[in-house]
């Protein structure tokens, strides 16, 4: 389990790293539209580009947000609790959590699949697939919930570790 | 079942599972996929996250990451101890200056970075230890870099009222014009406070007396900070010139961040880099989940008829509009003690917008006022972000000092939102001057 554990950690680490090169990204294109729009070029791929950058940033950073408890969560019936039952109310809403990201993943792939299958492309004159971008949506979900399982603190166990931050 | 009796259920069962401790985000989209499969069945589900996906491909959006890029990378380094530092120096004469020079600090620094408990943190690290040392009490100095901090949502560019832009349909740049008088007017009525506080100290008077600062020496950290200064005049000129729309600014404010904290603070390394795009990865995804979150909830309480019911029941209340404002206030505060700002402007706007502009109240106006508001709840337990922030900078200091020192600054925003009230041109003036009169 421990070794499962810092896997997913990594994992989560990796894919924040790429999360940040995708913003660095959305920034560097825009600086790159604006200078080509004021030597007076028009500009029709980066908009767009950016904002898939962030879409995908967003879902790639979501396992590393996680693991770090960068979620803002209002725990305020949790410290009305005995720490018997507020374990298991922290357990409760880890798994609550847990549910809600991997219906959320199985949406996105619904989707991706869909976009895929009918090659859905943007209305913009660029007109890229859409897919890709969907794509982003399972794939980081299907991580931050593959985070939850390392997180999850099993009421009846002895083990209260800090989540690796 | 009437919409009304929907909607305080969605009310009731949002507060518990929001209590229960399960993160904002993923809250809201439990309470919507439960209550669009009980009264609309299981075949919208599939449109969840389109709705998701729709909300978050925006432009606009952009700017959210991009400006917490441009405050991570600020907050990470010095900066904040540098500007607390040099405007201490300059204010060291002044009765009450080390506090006045700390809230010029929190509010200028609020301008970089667009967050509050980036501002509490950064100017709070170097402000309080100095204040404290000088022997300022704990309470005045930790309240005045917590309430300080709180500017950073009031004082473009703000986070807040991007979301409340988009939330509403207005501007971003009339909405970031319009907190900018009432910012400078609360760092004014904060100062004000800081002086009258410090005027009986018989000790802090001694010290006065024995400090001498050389021009060279009140420079020194000034000449640090200005490339930062010249990004928030940049912001300005780009923004309200028009020459480019505020995502695009945000883009180069933190690409210039960027090069100035590498270029000063020597913050080109790996170990730096990470820290700053970690902090911004991990922080503009909770936001922007919850933006995503959001979407999935008015979108099932639009389905469910609740937010037509909601916004047409409070119309037909036909209360004074002033006591309908008051309500309003008092329901934001409530909920701005225990939820982000980000939550309560994307669930409450869809229902109070139409009430706004059936009473007549100006909705770049109304952004002024609910920004103070959720500016209180940042200061106030039991979920006041700058409260924690603050007691984690400064250990030493008990919560109960911090959360009393924050109670009469408190006040002065009350106070300040009575001012917004009487006077709506405290907000609407500078707006109205550099882009027209309002739609």
């Amino acid at each position: 389990m421990k070794a499962f554990r810092e896997f997913v950690a990594r994992l989560s680490d990796a894919c924040a790293v790429i999360a940040g090169v995708l913003l660095a990204l959305a920034i560097a294109v825009i600086v790159y539209m604006i200078v080509r729009r004021f030597i007076g070029f028009s500009t029709d791929w980066e908009l767009e580009f950016a904002v898939f950058m962030m879409v995908s940033s967003l879902f790639l950073g979501s396992p590393y947000c996680l693991k770090t408890e960068g979620h803002v969560a209002v725990g305020l019936l949790e410290t009305a609790l005995s720490p018997h039952n507020a374990a298991w109310l922290r357990f409760a809403s880890q798994v609550l959590g847990l549910a809600v990201v991997l219906f959320l993943a199985y949406l996105g792939y619904e989707k991706t699949l869909e976009s895929f299958l009918q090659g859905e492309v943007t209305e913009s004159s660029w007109a890229p697939p859409k897919w890709p971008l969907f794509a982003t949506m399972p794939i980081g979900l299907g991580l931050t919930a593959l985070q939850y399982i390392a997180l999850i603190e099993l009421p009846f166990s002895s083990r209260r570790e800090q989540p690796n931050v | 079942m009437s919409e009304l009796q929907i909607g305080l259920l969605i009310l009731i069962a949002t507060i518990a599972v929001l209590f229960s401790g399960l993160p904002i985000a993923w809250g809201l989209t439990l309470v919507s996929v439960v209550f669009l499969v009980i009264f609309e069945g299981p075949s919208f589900l599939n449109n969840i996250a389109v709705v998701m996906l729709d909300e978050l491909a925006s432009f606009a959006l952009l700017t959210i990451p991009l400006f917490i890029l441009l405050g991570a990378a600020v907050g990470g380094t010095n900066a904040g101890r540098d500007l607390y530092e040099s405007l201490h120096r300059w204010l060291v004469r002044v009765p009450g200056g080390l506090v006045i020079a700390n809230i010029l600090a929190c509010g200028i620094f609020s301008a970089i970075s667009g967050s509050s408990p980036a501002t509490a943190a950064a100017v709070g690290k170097a402000g309080v230890p100095e204040m404290l040392r000088r022997n300022i009490s704990a309470r005045l100095a930790t309240g005045s870099v917590c309430a300080g901090g709180t500017l950073g949502i009031l004082i473009p560019p703000s986070i807040t009222m991007i979301l409340y832009g988009i939330a509403t349909e207005t501007s971003i740049g009339r909405l970031f014009l319009a907190g900018v008088v009432p910012g400078i007017l609360l760092v004014i009525l904060f100062a004000v406070y800081a002086w009258l506080s410090s005027l009986r100290s018989e000790k802090l008077n001694a010290y006065i007396e024995q400090q001498r600062f050389t021009w060279a020496e009140k420079m020194q950290g000034l000449a640090r900070v200005s490339p930062f200064l010249a990004i928030i005049l940049f912001i300005a000129y780009a923004m309200y010139g028009g020459i480019a729309t505020p995502s695009e600014v945000a883009a180069i404010s933190a690409a210039l961040a960027l090069v100035f904290v590498v270029l000063i603070y020597k913050a080109g390394n790996r170990e730096s880099q990470w820290k700053i795009f970690r902090e911004t990865v991990r922080e503009s995804t909770m936001i922007l989940m919850i933006i995503a979150a959001a979407a999935v909830f008015s979108y099932m309480m639009s389905l469910l008829y609740v937010t037509q019911t909601a916004a047409q029941w409070l119309v037909d209340l036909e209360l004074n509009r002033w006591v309908l404002m008051l309500v309003i206030n008092l329901f934001l505060l409530l909920a701005g003690m225990f939820l982000p700002p980000v939550a309560i402007i994307l669930m409450v706007m869809p229902i109070l917008t139409p009430v706004l502009e059936a009473n007549n109240f100006d909705l770049i106006w109304f952004a002024v006022i609910l920004t103070i508001n959720m500016e209180i709840g940042l200061i106030t337990p039991p979920v006041g972000l700058n409260l924690y922030v603050l007691k984690g900078v400064v250990p030493d200091v008990s919560l109960k000092d911090v959360l009393l020192g924050s109670m009469p600054f408190v006040f002065i925003m009350m106070g300040s939102m009575v001012l917004l009230s009487v006077f709506p041109d405290i907000a609407l003036w500078l707006p109205n001057q550099m882009m027209g009169a309002s739609q």
